[in-house]
């Protein structure tokens, strides 16, 4: 099944290729075996990256699926990862850092703490990077309750990079964006830290202070 | 290791990381290659001098003799001072050069850490190959003595002879060929 999906792939016809992936990971989970299941799913993502967006996110998920079910998700990081640098392209900073958290969620059952610690700032800078500092304060405080987290490095250099944007230090957060912590994350995660800060800090800075107002108004009804 | 060995290879080390030993350099006063710390020691020596004989000026009866070891005092610190901004430049260029051994250890640990984590992985894969292997080299093991069972049989003195007669006949028939050729 697996060589016609790639003839399928060299001729163009990408609505095969996924089926007969598919046909061929379920082949292999009725055999019992999940790893070359998965692979045949992350293959069949792989060739529709460019072509088929949508349809390689939802193959990688599946692939991601089989793989938790059988408690291989060790293997899954890759896959994850895969899919974020999708979501990244495709510019939906949302759905990239779910699937971040998601990494850390698998890495989290695997005892993978450092994994789980470069997943939580990459959803962090994601958050940082389309602008939504709500977002990415309430992800930092999220993760600050795990432990692990608290007491890692990159706690350390998300805290620095919150505190960097409080004050609307351009320089500073140039600064943390080239240190060594960011540079060991993914490389599209490094692209974006790069990129930091997009938009006007001061803007950031109203809408803090809108929200308070809201909150007083809240108070006195 | 015996006891002995792990004797020496302490003794060993430790003579090897001597030269980081702060109070034993003092001691010594043996500063090493390094600048700042050479210049480092002359101006604490010179501080502890200057100190000790302050303390001495404050005792001294004779106003004169007073006088004179507190100019003195004031000349070295005069040069003390002097000497500060150099200190300040050579500390400097040890920060930077810390700096960078700092980042190095920083990809150093992110490399083990991965490592680590790869490891991790690999530890269940090994073990499944483990597995997978000790069944194939036991059925190869079986496959074998039933191989070794089915040739000795075989063997048996009749088929034997019937072989032996087949090959003359082809050895005769390819002789005969080989003549028709000539």
């Amino acid at each position: 099944m697996e060589s016609a999906a790639a003839l399928g792939k060299e001729l163009g016809r990408w609505n095969e290729v996924s089926d007969h992936y598919r046909r061929a990971s379920e082949l292999y989970i009725e055999c019992g075996r999940s790893q070359p299941a998965s692979d045949a799913l992350a293959k069949a993502a792989r060739a529709l990256e460019d072509v088929a967006p949508d349809e390689a996110v939802r193959l990688y998920t599946e692939a991601c699926v089989v793989l938790e079910e059988d408690g291989k998700e060790q293997m899954a990081f890759d896959l994850y990862r895969a899919v974020t640098s999708i979501h990244v392209k495709l510019e939906r900073y949302t759905d990239a850092a779910t699937f971040l958290l998601r990494l850390g969620v698998a890495a989290d059952k695997c005892n993978a703490v450092n994994s789980q610690c470069k997943a939580y700032l990459s959803a962090i800078i994601v958050y940082l990077y389309a602008h939504d500092f709500q977002q990415a304060q309430k992800c930092y405080n999220d993760c600050s309750q795990i432990e692990a987290f608290l007491n890692s490095d990159q706690n350390r250099c998300a805290s620095k990079l919150f505190s960097a944007y409080e004050e609307g230090d351009v320089e500073e957060i140039k600064r943390v964006a080239k240190s060594s912590t960011i540079s060991n994350l993914d490389h599209v995660i490094i692209r974006l830290a790069r990129k930091l800060p997009t938009g006007d800090l001061k803007e950031l800075k109203r809408e803090e202070v809108k929200e308070e107002e809201l909150l007083d108004e809240n108070d006195l009804t | 290791m015996s006891v002995i060995d792990i004797l020496t290879r302490v003794d060993a080390i430790c003579k090897k990381y001597d030269k980081y030993d702060v109070e034993k350099q003092r001691a010594e006063n043996v500063s090493g290659d390094d600048a700042f710390a050479r210049l480092f020691a002359a101006v604490e020596s010179d501080i502890e001098a200057a100190l000790e004989k302050s303390g001495m000026a404050a005792e001294e009866k004779n106003r004169a003799a007073a006088v004179a070891m507190n100019a003195e005092i004031r000349r070295t610190k005069a040069r003390l001072m002097e000497e500060v901004p150099k200190l300040q430049r050579l500390a400097l260029k040890k920060d930077q050069g810390l700096d960078i051994i700092s980042e190095g250890l920083d990809t150093l640990k992110n490399m083990a850490h991965d490592m680590d984590e790869e490891l991790d992985r690999q530890v269940p894969l090994m073990d499944e190959i483990d597995t997978k292997v000790d069944k194939a080299t036991s059925d190869l093991k079986n496959t074998n003595v039933r191989l070794k069972e089915t040739v000795n049989q075989l063997r048996s003195s009749r088929n034997f002879c019937i072989d032996i007669i087949l090959l003359c006949i082809v050895l005769g028939i390819a002789a005969y060929l080989y003549n028709l050729h000539d």
